[in-house]
């Protein structure tokens, strides 16, 4: 018996300790919310921030990555001898990463001002008998925030969907076990899907699942709304399809692309299946080492129009000159004498993109062969 | 049903009584015992966090002794397709009903001895084996009790329970509150097991102003009304909902104590022994013309 209790403690405190969600030092003054929602007074301190109770409601502020949150916790804080079931072996991650497509991580974690995320029993007391019943005990919020979504799934309610049970009087069920006997199957997202469509010109729809959400920066939310576990293990037979118009059918679509039936049908809609996306063969302009990665609204920041944007650098970097460009990104720095010359001194053509010329100044230099510094990488 | 139209049977016997009597019904008010606490619990009972699990009816009966069999049992949804009533092997159920709102959230109701601030089996019980605690419990003497029943007939939600299969000794069962449990600091048994805490224990003020405050943070979630807090003058457990309260078989009841019927028909007929005494000349009239006639019959012959 104490060598379970000792190795609780020890699992228990490791678990809390190594959340591995990083202590955020937000300046939560640029927060949208009024001050005077947390602080009773007109200029809160570090040393004296005069906090009040905020609103339990729409106060998720810290934005966790559900990758980086715990696979697994035991729920064990609850624990007495008389238990009549185990604890709960949560698998957290799974629970997380579902949830972008419907709440978010504030389905379950719904109060959390700027700073590390707040356990359950920080607000919610863990004996049912208190003072303060404004608020459930922490083992009516741990069911609550449960049942709430799995009544709706499965329609099952029985505790022995969760919890095994006590039998033996001591717990010798393990997060190992767990990992052994309940474990989701990996969730596979797709790269590419290929859809069969009734639209008599081009009866195929390429859709590459992974540049809307790598390149295009689309989160889940934006098209799996409200999907719950019921979206796939859903118990109730499923319902018939209605017809239902155009306009519902491109609904996730048109919020960025042309569906109007005259004018977008062929950007999507194709007899063959369509290559990935190429910024090079679409606009001329090669994404290199320095682009790759940019969302692409960091350039077309004018919403779903995606023209009007040049090769030429200054059209985005206008404010770059040679007295505030730091040229060792580019992996070279630039000797004293070269540092003072103008960008175009050097580089003849504006979007860079040809190798810069010594023969303004030099009769006898080239690069690469000669350089105007020294390299970096 | 039948006890309903019993009940409304004798509410037409008992005005009809206080009418003889010349007593107007509703300044026949029921008093209780003793002054309520101010400090009195109570239960708040949310039917919309109720996940319908039904341990509090295992934990109810493991507390009172009575065989409550193996806990996964009552994982067994099928009970929920028959309405069903505090029994005297069961002094709390659950009953399911849908939510039309969202379909997949039922609404489960959980029934039990509602605990009146002014109860009417107290009032009814002539051994005066009933009586209303400081805790707001409403509990009996069973070694008092004469198995008259006048409590089950009294009692506006129908709560109390016979022993109608024994010859011998047979006793009325309902919820106690756990009056035994919370004497020893206990919480009552369904409070202490309800996984999601639907069913909240605490002082009656407080819980009055948690579901005040539940409705008007969430008015989508629950119809503006607590169910029990001023239905028969006020009960220890209130109810909140997202449907109405008369859909869920709840009584529509005034705010009225309840005793204030059974009262008055119990002072009623027997008012300053008027009506009796009204009764027996009534029918010593009767006699007497009928004796008359007789003898006048006897004449003629």
């Amino acid at each position: 018996m104490k060598t379970y209790i000792k190795i609780s403690i020890i699992l228990f405190t490791f678990l809390f300790f190594s959340f591995p969600f990083p202590a955020i030092a937000q300046d939560h003054s640029q927060l949208k919310f009024n001050c005077s929602l947390c602080h009773a007074c007109e200029t809160p301190t570090k040393s004296n921030p005069c906090l009040i109770v905020c609103p339990r409601e729409k106060m998720m502020t810290v934005y966790m990555s559900p990758a980086k949150s715990p696979a697994v916790i035991k729920m064990d804080k609850l624990k007495s001898v008389q238990d009549l079931y185990e604890p709960v072996i949560f698998s957290h991650r799974i629970h997380a990463e579902m949830s972008e497509m419907s709440g978010g991580c504030e389905m379950c974690h719904h109060y959390n001002p700027p700073g590390d995320v707040v356990g359950c029993d920080n607000c919610h007391e863990s004996g049912r008998q208190r003072t303060d019943i404004s608020k459930p005990d922490l083992k009516g919020a741990y069911h609550r925030q449960c049942m709430d979504c799995h009544q709706e799934w499965s329609n099952n309610v029985a505790c022995e969907s969760c919890h095994e049970t006590n039998e033996s009087g001591k717990s010798a069920y393990t997060v190992k076990d767990y990992q052994q006997t309940r474990v989701h199957p990996e969730i596979k997202v797709p790269t590419k899907l290929v859809y069969n469509t009734t639209h008599e010109k081009g009866k195929l729809v390429t859709f590459f699942h992974n540049e809307h959400t790598d390149i295009y920066g689309l989160d889940c939310k934006s098209c799996h709304q409200q999907e719950s576990c019921a979206k796939c293990h859903s118990t109730e037979p499923e319902k018939k399809v209605e017809k239902v118009s155009l306009e519902v059918k491109h609904k996730n679509c048109s919020s960025c692309h042309d569906t109007k039936v005259k004018t977008g049908c062929a950007s999507c809609h194709s007899s063959k299946e369509m290559a990935p996306f190429n910024h090079l063969a679409r606009s001329g302009f090669n994404l290199k080492s320095y682009h790759s990665k940019l969302n692409c609204t960091s350039c077309h920041q004018s919403k779903s129009v995606f023209t009007g944007l040049n090769s030429s650098c200054q059209s985005c970097h206008s404010e770059w000159n040679s007295s505030n460009f730091n040229h060792k990104v580019t992996g070279l720095i630039l000797d004293e004498m070269h540092v003072e010359f103008d960008c175009g001194d050097c580089h003849e053509s504006e979007d860079y993109s040809k190798k810069p010329s010594c023969e303004g100044c030099h009769d006898d230099m080239t690069y690469p062969a000669n350089k105007p510094g020294k390299l970096v990488k | 049903m039948g006890e309903l139209n019993r009940r409304n049977f004798l509410k037409t016997l008992g005005v009809a009584g206080a009418t003889i009597s010349g007593i107007p019904a509703n300044k026949l008010l029921a008093q209780s015992k003793s002054d309520l606490s101010e400090d009195r619990m109570g239960v708040l009972v949310d039917t919309t966090v109720c996940i319908g699990c039904r341990r509090c009816e295992w934990a109810c009966k493991t507390a009172h002794d009575i065989p409550a069999g193996n806990l996964e049992d009552y994982s067994d949804e099928s009970v929920f397709e028959n309405m069903r009533r505090p029994a005297n092997d069961a002094y709390t159920v659950v009953n399911r009903y849908e939510n039309p709102a969202d379909p997949r959230s039922p609404l489960n109701v959980k029934v039990q001895c509602m605990h009146c601030d002014h109860p009417a089996c107290v009032s009814a019980c002539i051994v005066g084996a009933f009586s209303k605690e400081e805790n707001g419990a409403v509990i009996w003497d069973t070694d008092m009790c004469i198995g008259c029943r006048y409590c089950m007939v009294a009692c506006p939600f129908q709560v109390p329970t016979f022993d109608y299969d024994k010859a011998i000794q047979p006793n009325i069962h309902k919820c106690d509150f756990c009056f035994e449990r919370t004497k020893e600091g206990l919480l009552p048994a369904c409070v202490e097991i309800c996984p999601v805490e639907a069913i909240t224990y605490g002082r009656r003020r407080n819980l009055i102003e948690v579901a005040e405050k539940r409705i008007e943070l969430y008015p989508d979630r629950y119809v503006n009304k607590i169910y029990g807090f001023t239905e028969v003058g006020g009960t220890s457990w209130m109810y909140l909902s997202s449907r109405n309260f008369e859909e869920l078989d709840f009584p529509k009841l005034g705010d009225k104590p309840a005793p204030g019927v059974s009262e008055s028909i119990q002072h009623g007929i027997f008012a300053y022994f008027v009506p009796p005494i009204a009764l027996y000349a009534l029918l010593g009239g009767i006699m007497w013309i009928s004796k008359n006639k007789d003898n006048k019959g006897e004449g003629k012959e």
